[in-house]
């Protein structure tokens, strides 16, 4: 079928089917990878390439179709066989123990012992063969957490060769990275392939791909879209195929009056990633924080919110001087935030759909001996559940249990029982699908058509130019600029967002 | 129809299930003593029953407030010893018992608001902090009487006020009843109620759930972590008081252990250890299975040894099947 090439096709997936609870992942989706060439596995949020690759490193396994890995049909592979044959994946969160040394990281699991004892010399000999072989310029004694996260990263990598891994699966590797780190990656990547690698590479950040990329796979909504050569296609043609539909309806819009200024933040400093911030929020606007990660947004929002420490800063709501000094002082003056991580700030998983809406709302829920009125409670629940559209046997269901999208909207939910002046959204779309993103949009306008300053930070550029009216850029715990949604362009975007102080 | 969504309403609460289980387990632990020793069923038997896992029900409750929490409180068998030291001493010294209780109440609550600073503002590991306020209070139990026991109570306070104090504390029977057991029921519905009924209770129940999202929903873990300790000294006070009234005098070494015994009701009742699940009828349930086993063990001439050994068995079962349950559930959200 693909005539010469066919020996060194090291990977073949062909009809992969995975269902999850309510939603089909991956539908009769197809894939192969060479020896010697990156390949970008490229797609939206929720297409699917996460769920496909983990089925290529055995974490998952696919309902139906064929995997054939260096010639070899597996149907049951676990994450400890991919190892041994050679199929290696590097989260976008990195696992390490950060309290072991980058050898002890390395040989983890796979320790060389003598007698049972371990032969630390060797291993570090070893790690430094292999860091040297890369041209990675860290020593295996450092202990990993005091490393910075690219590094981290160059270790992962470094464990994963260690393994004599043959196909190295990149999941966004270059999200937190610097420019220059970046440089980096792409010529280790580079001599990786020299050595006969196969990588697969999955990155949002298209203009990044030319650097490296032989071929690109797209996918959309848990299919396969197509398989090219990168050169032979466009980058307009490559987004085509990953959007594969109206742009406009991706991101609804209300058009609303530009109101009074609702909250104005003044000199807020707090730690390192918030530095100097001012702004305005005015009623009727969504207003978007875009820029890196680690750009210094979520801190922001934690600190006006009251969770982190402030060094100094004045905020203004409606006119009036505000103290906030605690989360409890930010809810009581109308200020909320949904946060970024819904398993790790924003949800109760083992608590119902109920407890997790009552919390911050106990203080209207109870009557003034603290006691709950069950009846209240019920009401504001059901409430906020069809309001929102959360798909739910009841109010006693854990919330840990829903699908992403309905844990947003609960997370969402529950500050919506209330009379809020400002709304903030931390990342409210990461990792759910279409459907619910695009509920989550109609939230925002629609809280913005009630006259209530809207604003949410995300790190997808076509969410922000898409949602906000008006766009602030941070960088390094900055604010570099401000856009109206008619100037903003990713490449404006972009510029703003690597405006790193020259003096660091 | 009403009927039948009110039966699935209650079984759908979480903790429900272990909770049943415990009593189920209860039930069987029982009758197959009783089938081995009749006597098991008197009544004599069983009103002593009920009187000697009242300690166990009420130090439980203390404890389960914690693990709901997602800590622990290791202190709490020694304020139980301190509680039972100080009002004793207090006593033979002729002071009047409510206010010696009420001296002894003041400390011991000292002491759950070291442990919740200790805990809800430093962080430290609870585990850590409280082990050192256990020693630091069973050091109090010591010298609050230049290290002995103490005399008989009515050495100081008379016949009359020491027979009062103890009947109403352990030998007094109301409706036919203990008092000790009595006691323990008043001190279950009120912190049932404030648990699953209050404000207070979802907040503990939240922190032991997600530390960060009850934050980041306005809820103080300073606050609620110290009315956790505060519960468990609360707790922890009373039992010293049925102690001291059981002797009729202050023992040093009382309360020995018993925040394990504490973790240990609460485990098989199934609340759990990691916190955020769990309900306080479980622990009813987890005292009176461990109460309902030294019992029979006795009863049927069991070595304390063995017993020992099966409570220890009864315990580590107890909390496998909630890890198992766990996973179960967690297996099921995977692949489902």
């Amino acid at each position: 079928m693909v005539g010469d090439d066919v020996d060194k096709i090291i990977v073949r997936m062909e009809h992969i089917e995975k269902s999850f609870p309510g939603v089909k992942a991956l539908s009769d989706v197809n894939f192969e990878l060479k020896s010697g060439e990156v390949m970008a596995l490229l797609g939206e949020n929720g297409a699917g390439k996460s769920t496909l690759m983990k089925i290529l490193s055995g974490v998952y396994t696919a309902d139906s179709g064929k995997m054939n890995i260096f010639g070899k049909e597996y149907s049951n592979l676990n994450p400890k066989l991919a190892q041994e044959i050679g199929v290696a994946i590097i989260h976008q969160e990195l696992n390490m123990c950060r309290h072991l040394s980058v050898a002890e990281n390395i040989f983890l699991g796979r320790e060389k012992t003598n007698m049972s004892i371990l032969s630390n010399h060797e291993m570090e000999k070893v790690a430094k063969a292999i860091l040297d072989d890369l041209q990675i310029d860290i020593k295996p004694r450092e202990i990993v957490g005091n490393l910075p996260v690219s590094k981290q990263q160059m270790v992962e990598i470094a464990k994963a060769l260690s393994t004599n891994a043959k196909v190295l699966i990149m999941d966004e590797p270059t999200s937190s990275l610097t420019s220059k780190e970046i440089n980096d990656l792409f010529r280790i990547i580079h001599s990786l392939k020299d050595k006969g690698c196969g990588i697969v590479y999955i990155s949002h950040r298209l203009e990044e791909l030319k650097e490296i990329v032989d071929r690109v796979t797209i996918m959309r909504d848990g299919k396969f879209v197509c398989m090219n050569d990168f050169n032979s296609m466009t980058m307009d043609e490559i987004i085509a195929n990953m959007v594969g539909r109206e742009i406009t309806e991706k991101f609804p819009t209300v058009k609303t009056e530009k109101g009074k200024c609702v909250l104005e933040v003044k000199n807020l400093n707090a730690g390192k990633m918030v530095r100097e911030i001012n702004f305005k929020l005015y009623e009727g606007e969504i207003v978007g924080f875009a820029g890196l990660m680690g750009a210094g947004r979520t801190e922001t929002t934690r600190a006006i919110f009251g969770v982190d420490k402030k060094d100094s800063g004045e905020f203004i709501l409606d006119g009036q001087p505000l103290k906030i000094n605690s989360v409890k002082d930010a809810i009581k003056s109308g200020i909320v935030l949904a946060p970024e991580d819904r398993k790790k700030d924003g949800l109760c998983t083992k608590l119902s759909i109920r407890d997790n809406i009552a919390l911050p709302n106990l203080d209207i829920i109870c009557d003034k001996a603290g006691i709950v009125n069950r009846k209240k409670e019920t009401e504001m629940c059901n409430k906020a559940v069809n309001k929102l559209l959360i798909k739910t046997a009841g109010l006693e269901v854990d919330a840990g249990t829903l699908s992403g999208g309905n844990q947003q909207k609960v997370v969402v939910g529950k500050w919506l029982a209330r009379d809020s002046r400002v709304v903030m959204f931390d990342e409210p779309t990461r990792g759910i699908d279409v459907a619910a993103k695009v509920e989550i949009y109609h939230l925002m306008n629609k809280l913005k058509q009630d006259g209530i300053a809207v604003m949410f930070v995300s790190s997808e550029m076509p969410e922000v130019m898409g949602i906000a009216d008006r766009i602030i850029v941070m960088c390094d715990g900055k604010i570099t600029g401000e856009l109206s949604k008619e100037e903003a362009t990713q490449e404006k975007i972009l510029s703003l967002a690597t405006r790193f102080d020259k003096k660091l | 129809m009403g009927k039948n969504s009110a039966i699935r309403r209650f079984f759908s609460i979480r903790g429900m299930a272990s909770a049943i289980i415990a009593f189920i387990a209860l039930i069987i632990i029982y009758v197959v003593f009783g089938l081995r020793e009749p006597n098991v069923f008197s009544t004599n038997n069983i009103l002593n029953l009920l009187r000697s896992m009242a300690k166990y029900l009420i130090i439980g409750i203390g404890q389960s407030y914690l693990l709901i929490t997602g800590n622990i409180d290791l202190s709490i068998g020694s304020v139980v010893g301190m509680s039972a030291m100080i009002t004793a001493t207090l006593m033979t010294g002729g002071m009047a018992p409510i206010l010696a209780a009420a001296i002894s109440l003041v400390i011991c609550l000292i002491i759950g608001v070291i442990n919740g600073f200790l805990v809800g503002k430093t962080k430290l590991p609870p585990f850590i902090a409280t082990l050192g306020t256990m020693f630091v209070a069973r050091g109090i139990a010591y010298i609050v009487n230049n290290n002995r026991n103490t005399d008989a109570i009515s050495s100081g306070i008379g016949k009359e006020a020491a027979d009062k104090f103890q009947s109403f504390f352990y030998y007094g029977k109301t409706f036919g009843v203990y008092n000790t057991f009595i006691v323990a029921v008043v001190v279950f519905a009120v912190f049932f109620f404030i648990i699953a009924k209050t404000r207070t209770g979802r907040h503990i129940y939240a922190i032991g759930s997600n530390v960060e999202a009850a934050k980041l929903s306005g809820v103080s873990v300073f606050l609620t972590t110290t009315k956790a300790y505060l519960v468990s000294a609360f707790c922890a006070f009373v039992v010293g008081l049925i102690l001291c009234a059981q002797a009729g005098m202050g023992n040093m070494e009382a309360g020995n252990s018993y925040e394990m015994y504490a973790v240990a009701a609460g485990v098989i009742g199934g609340i759990s250890p990691l916190g955020g699940t769990g309900l306080l009828l479980g622990t009813f349930a987890g005292a009176a299975v461990w109460q309902t086993l030294e019992n029979g063990l006795n009863m049927v001439g069991a070595q304390v040894g063995i017993q020992r050994i099966v409570i220890g068995l009864i315990v580590v079962f107890s909390v496998l099947l909630d890890v198992l349950l766990r996973r179960g559930s967690l297996i099921k959200k995977r692949t489902k």
